[in-house]
C-alpha cells in the first residue's frame, strides 16, 4: 500500500446530520460578512422568483391538465400587450436582482476587498506556493523584501496579529495555484510571471485552514497550510524565533547547477510591488 | 440519388444519409454518456468513501493498490469526465445526432447541403474519440490536468508525467475539426436549403436553437483549436506560448493568454449546449400543451440576444486571476444582462402552458423538467457572476453544482425529451411510456438531490478537485452530505440503465409507431417510416408557422402541418 494512504475519519457521527448540514465555515474577517450578505440577498430573491417559477408551473400542471378534456386556447403570447408583459418581468428581474447585486458587489469592492490598506500599521507577506506546499516571506527588521534579514518560516506556517490589516503578495514558483483562506472568504489565484495581492484583518484568534483551490497537480488535495491568528505580542516573538541567523545564502551560490535543484532557493522573496 | 441499392457499408458505414449519420452520432453519443457516467460514479465512491476499495471492480482495476483509486488515477477521473461528457457526449448527442436529424427533416430539405463533408464530421469524430480513448492504454494513464487544462500543469514543465495530455489535446484537435465541419453544414442547410415558404420565422425554435449554436461553434471552436495548437506545440517541441516566471527559458509567455484562449470559446461553448435545448424544449411545451408557442418572435429574438452576449462575459470565470477592476466590473455587468433575454423566453415557456391542454408524455415530463433544473441553473449562475460571491464560491464545489444544473441536468433532459419525442421518427418505434415515466422521476429526484446539495457543499467552502476532503478540519462536517450525495448518484446511475433497457427493447419491438404519434406540426412527420434517402417525395411547400394547435377554425383536429392549407 502507498503513503497516500491517509487517515479515514469516522463518517458515522455525520451521516444523518450532514442530510442538512449547510453552513460555511466561521467567518473570522473585517470583510468576510460582506460576502455573505450577498450571498444571503441573491438566495432571498432567487428563492423568491424560482419559488414564484415552481408555483406557477404546478399550478399550470393541475389546472390545464388535458385529462380535464378542454380545448387548448389558440394564442400565439404576440400581441403587444404580451411582449410588453414578459418584456417588463425581465426588467423587473434585472432591477430587483441584478442591478442590486451588482451595486452591493462593487460597494463592497470599492470599500474593501480593492480598497487596500493605506496605514503605516500594515502586515506585509509574500506567498509563492509550489507543488504541493506554501512557502510565506516576511520583510523582517529593514521592513523591505528580498534582504538578508527576511524572514522565511517553516513551509505551510503563516502567522498575522488579530485585528491588523493583511496585505499578501501572490506569485507561483511553479504551476498555478490558488491561494483560499475559506474562513476569510476569500481566494487569489497565483499564476508564474505575475505578481497578484490580496488584502484582509482577521477579528479572532487560532489557527485556520489555507487551501489550494486550483488544480496543481496529483497531491493538490494535500496542499494544506495552517493560518495562525494570535495576538500582536504572541505574533512579534514568533517573528523573532524564525529570525535568520547572520549569514544566509545568497541567490548566486543556489544557481549551482551540478544537482538539478528545482525546489525553492532558501531566501527567495521579490521587492514589494507597489499597489495604486 | 435516392432509391438504388447500397451495400451494407454504404448504408450503414459510410452512408451520407444525415438520418444515419444522427444515428452513427447518437450512439457515439451513448455510448460516451455511459462511460463518462461510470466514471462520475468513481469519483463520487472516492468523495463519498474517500480511499476505501472500490466494490465490486476495485480489485479488478486497481489490483496494486488494493481496488482503491489513488490520486493520480483520480485526476485523470474528473478530467476524462469532464473533457467525454461535455465533448464526446452532449455535443454528439444534442449537436451531432439532433442536429443532424432534425434539421433537413424540419426545414424541408432532401439532405445537408454537403451530405460528403457531413460523412467526414462522423469519421473525424470517430477518429478523434479512438486517439481520446488510446491514452487508457498509456502507463502514465491519461491526461489529468482538468477538462480546461490550464498550462503550465498541462505542458511538460509543470509535471503531469506522460503523453496522456498531449494525446488529449490532439484529440480535441480533431473533435474541433470535426465540430467547424458540422457547423459549416448546418448553417449553409440552414440559410439555403428552407423549403419554399420556409421563412426564417417560421422555422421550429429547434431549428432556431441549432442555427444559432451552429454559428458560436463555426465561430469560437476556431479560436480554441488555435489554443490548443499552441499547447500542443508547448508540449512537443518546446515553444513557450505559456510558460512564465521560472519555468521560462527565454521571453517569457503568459499562462493566463491560455485561460482568455479558452473562455472564450469556453462561455459560448455553454450556450452552444444550452441553445438546442431551449429551442427543443420550446417546440415540445407547445406540442404537448396543444397551443402555439407563445411569443414566438420573442423567444427567437431573445435566443439570438443571449447568443450575441454570450461572447462578451468569458472574463467572469477569471475574477480570481487578478484582472484589472475595470474589466472585472465589465464582464459582471454584460454578465448579468443575459438574465433580460433569458427571462423572456423563460416566461414564453410558463406562456405556452398557460390555457392549454397539458398531455403528460415521457418528453412532456423531461421538457418540464427542463423548466425546473434550467431555472436552478440559471439563477445559481448569479452567485457566480457577482465578482464578490465569486471571491469566495470561485473553484468551489457551488461552481460543479451550478454548472452541472445548466450543462448536465438541462441539457440531459433535453437530450432525453429529444430522444423520447423523435424516438418514432428515427426506429418507427415509440419508448414505453411506463419506463418513461420511471426513468423521468427517479432521474429528476436523484439529480436534483446531487446538484443542489454540491452546491450546499461549495456554500461551506468545499474546494473542487480534491481527492480526499477529510484531509481539511473545514470539511469534516460534510462528511456525511458527501456520501449522501454519492448514494444518489449512483441512483442516478442506476435509472440510466432503465433508459438503456427501454431504447434497446423499443427498437427491436413489433408494434410499430403510427407516423405521426404525437400529432405534431411539424414536416418531418409526413413521410412515412423509414424516411427515404432524401427525405420528400416532392419539396413541401411551407404555409403555416410551426405552433399551429388548436385552432379554432378546424373542427376535427387540433393541428395544422406546416405543409397544409387550411381548408374551411
Amino acid at each position: 500500500m502507498k503513503n497516500y494512504q491517509s487517515k479515514n475519519i469516522n463518517s458515522i457521527p455525520y451521516f444523518f446530520s450532514g442530510f442538512w448540514y449547510k453552513d460555511p465555515p466561521k467567518d473570522v474577517s473585517l470583510d468576510g460578512y460582506r460576502i455573505d450578505n450577498v450571498i444571503h440577498y441573491t438566495d432571498l430573491v432567487i428563492g423568491i422568483y424560482f419559488g414564484i417559477v415552481v408555483a406557477a408551473l404546478a399550478y399550470f400542471i393541475f389546472k390545464y391538465r388535458a385529462s380535464l378534456g378542454h380545448k387548448a386556447e389558440y394564442d400565439h403570447g404576440n400581441s403587444r400587450k404580451n411582449v410588453m408583459f414578459t418584456g417588463g418581468l425581465g426588467l423587473l428581474v434585472f432591477f430587483s436582482v441584478d442591478a442590486v447585486i451588482e451595486k452591493m458587489a462593487f460597494k463592497d469592492l470599492k470599500e474593501a476587498f480593492w480598497n487596500f490598506p493605506k496605514t503605516e500599521n500594515v502586515i506585509r507577506i509574500e506567498v509563492m506556493p509550489q507543488q504541493f506546499a506554501w512557502n510565506f516571506c516576511y520583510a523582517g527588521p529593514d521592513n523591505e523584501f528580498g534582504t538578508d534579514d527576511d524572514i522565511i518560516p517553516s513551509q505551510n506556517q503563516m502567522h498575522i496579529p488579530v485585528n491588523t490589516p493583511v496585505v499578501v503578495q501572490i506569485a507561483s514558483w511553479d504551476v498555478i495555484h490558488s491561494f483560499y483562506l475559506p474562513n476569510f472568504r476569500i481566494k487569489q489565484d497565483a499564476t508564474p510571471g505575475m505578481i497578484t495581492a490580496l488584502w484582509f484583518q482577521a477579528t479572532e484568534t487560532g489557527v485556520f485552514d489555507i487551501a489550494c483551490a486550483e488544480l496543481c497537480g496529483n497531491s493538490h488535495y494535500k496542499m494544506k497550510g495552517f493560518l495562525t491568528v494570535e495576538s500582536e505580542e504572541d505574533f512579534q516573538s514568533w517573528l523573532s524565533e524564525n529570525t535568520p541567523e547572520e549569514s544566509q545564502d545568497d541567490w548566486d551560490d543556489w544557481g549551482d547547477e551540478d544537482e538539478e535543484d528545482t525546489g525553492v532557493p532558501e531566501d527567495w522573496g521579490w521587492a514589494w510591488k507597489e499597489i495604486k | 440519388m435516392s432509391g438504388h441499392q447500397k451495400s451494407f457499408w454504404t448504408k450503414y458505414i459510410f452512408s451520407t444519409d444525415h438520418k444515419m449519420i444522427a444515428k452513427q452520432f447518437l450512439w457515439l453519443g451513448m455510448f460516451f454518456l455511459f462511460f463518462g457516467g461510470a466514471l462520475a460514479m468513481l469519483i463520487r465512491w472516492q468523495l463519498g468513501y474517500p480511499e476505501q476499495p472500490v466494490p465490486l471492480i476495485g480489485n479488478w482495476m486497481w489490483p496494486g493498490d488494493g481496488g482503491i483509486i489513488n490520486p493520480d488515477i483520480y485526476n485523470q477521473m474528473f478530467t476524462m469526465h469532464g473533457t467525454i461528457m461535455i465533448f464526446w457526449a452532449i455535443t454528439p448527442l444534442l449537436i451531432g445526432a439532433f442536429g443532424n436529424f432534425i434539421i433537413p427533416l424540419q426545414i424541408g430539405a432532401g439532405d445537408m447541403a454537403f451530405p460528403k463533408l457531413n460523412l467526414f464530421s462522423f469519421w473525424t469524430m470517430f477518429l478523434a474519440s479512438l486517439i481520446l480513448l488510446s491514452s487508457y492504454l498509456l502507463p502514465t494513464g491519461t491526461a489529468a490536468g482538468g477538462w480546461t487544462s490550464y498550462p503550465p500543469l498541462s505542458s511538460p514543465a509543470g509535471g503531469i508525467p506522460g503523453l496522456g495530455q498531449t494525446i488529449w489535446t490532439v484529440a480535441l484537435i480533431f473533435m474541433g475539426v470535426s465540430s467547424m465541419m458540422g457547423a459549416i453544414n448546418y448553417i449553409t442547410t440552414v440559410v439555403r436549403m428552407r423549403a419554399p415558404g420556409m421563412d426564417y420565422f417560421k422555422m421550429p425554435l429547434s431549428v432556431w436553437g441549432l442555427f444559432l449554436t451552429s454559428i458560436l461553434n463555426a465561430v469560437f471552436v476556431p479560436v480554441i483549436a488555435a489554443g490548443l495548437v499552441m499547447l500542443l506545440l508547448d508540449q512537443t517541441i518546446g515553444t513557450e506560448f505559456f510558460l512564465a516566471g521560472r519555468l521560462a527559458s527565454g521571453d517569457p509567455g503568459d499562462p493566463l493568454l491560455f485561460q482568455h484562449v479558452f473562455w472564450i470559446f469556453g462561455h459560448p461553448e455553454v450556450y452552444i449546449l444550452i441553445l438546442p435545448v431551449w429551442g427543443i424544449i420550446s417546440d415540445l411545451l407547445s406540442v404537448f400543451s396543444r397551443k402555439p408557442a407563445f411569443g414566438y418572435r420573442v423567444t427567437a429574438i431573445a435566443m439570438c440576444t443571449v447568443t450575441a452576449l454570450s461572447t462578451l462575459v468569458w472574463g467572469h470565470h477569471m475574477y480570481t486571476t487578478g484582472m484589472s477592476p475595470l474589466l472585472g466590473k465589465s464582464f459582471m455587468f454584460l454578465t448579468l444582462l443575459i438574465s433580460i433575454p433569458s427571462a423572456m423566453f423563460f416566461l414564453n415557456w410558463l406562456g405556452t402552458m398557460w390555457k392549454g391542454s397539458i398531455h403528460f408524455t415521457s418528453p412532456m415530463l423531461f421538457s418540464i423538467g427542463v423548466i425546473w433544473v434550467f431555472g436552478l441553473g440559471g439563477l445559481t449562475g448569479l452567485y457566480n457572476a457577482t465578482i464578490t460571491a465569486d471571491i469566495y464560491l470561485h473553484d468551489t464545489m457551488f461552481v460543479v453544482g451550478h454548472f452541472h444544473y445548466t450543462l448536465a441536468a438541462s441539457v440531459m433532459f433535453g437530450s432525453f425529451a429529444a430522444i423520447y419525442f423523435w424516438f418514432p421518427r428515427m426506429f418507427g418505434r415509440k419508448l414505453d411510456s411506463r419506463l418513461g415515466k420511471i426513468h423521468f422521476w427517479g432521474t429528476f429526484i436523484s439529480i436534483n438531490f446531487v446538484f443542489f446539495n454540491m452546491m450546499v457543499l461549495g456554500y461551506a467552502g468545499h474546494h473542487r478537485r480534491i481527492y480526499n476532503p477529510s484531509e481539511y478540519s473545514f470539511l469534516e462536517p460534510l462528511t456525511g452530505l458527501n456520501e449522501w450525495i454519492s448514494i444518489f448518484s449512483f441512483l442516478l446511475g442506476v435509472f440510466q440503465v432503465v433508459f438503456l433497457i427501454n431504447m434497446v427493447w423499443s427498437m427491436f419491438k413489433k408494434e410499430r409507431s403510427p407516423q405521426n404519434p404525437w400529432k405534431a406540426t411539424t414536416l418531418e412527420w409526413t413521410m412515412d417510416y423509414p424516411i427515404p434517402h432524401g427525405n420528400f417525395e416532392e419539396t413541401p411547400l411551407v404555409h403555416n408557422g410551426p405552433h399551429e394547435y388548436s385552432r379554432p377554425d378546424i373542427k376535427d383536429r387540433d393541428w395544422l402541418g406546416q405543409n397544409e392549407r387550411i381548408t374551411v
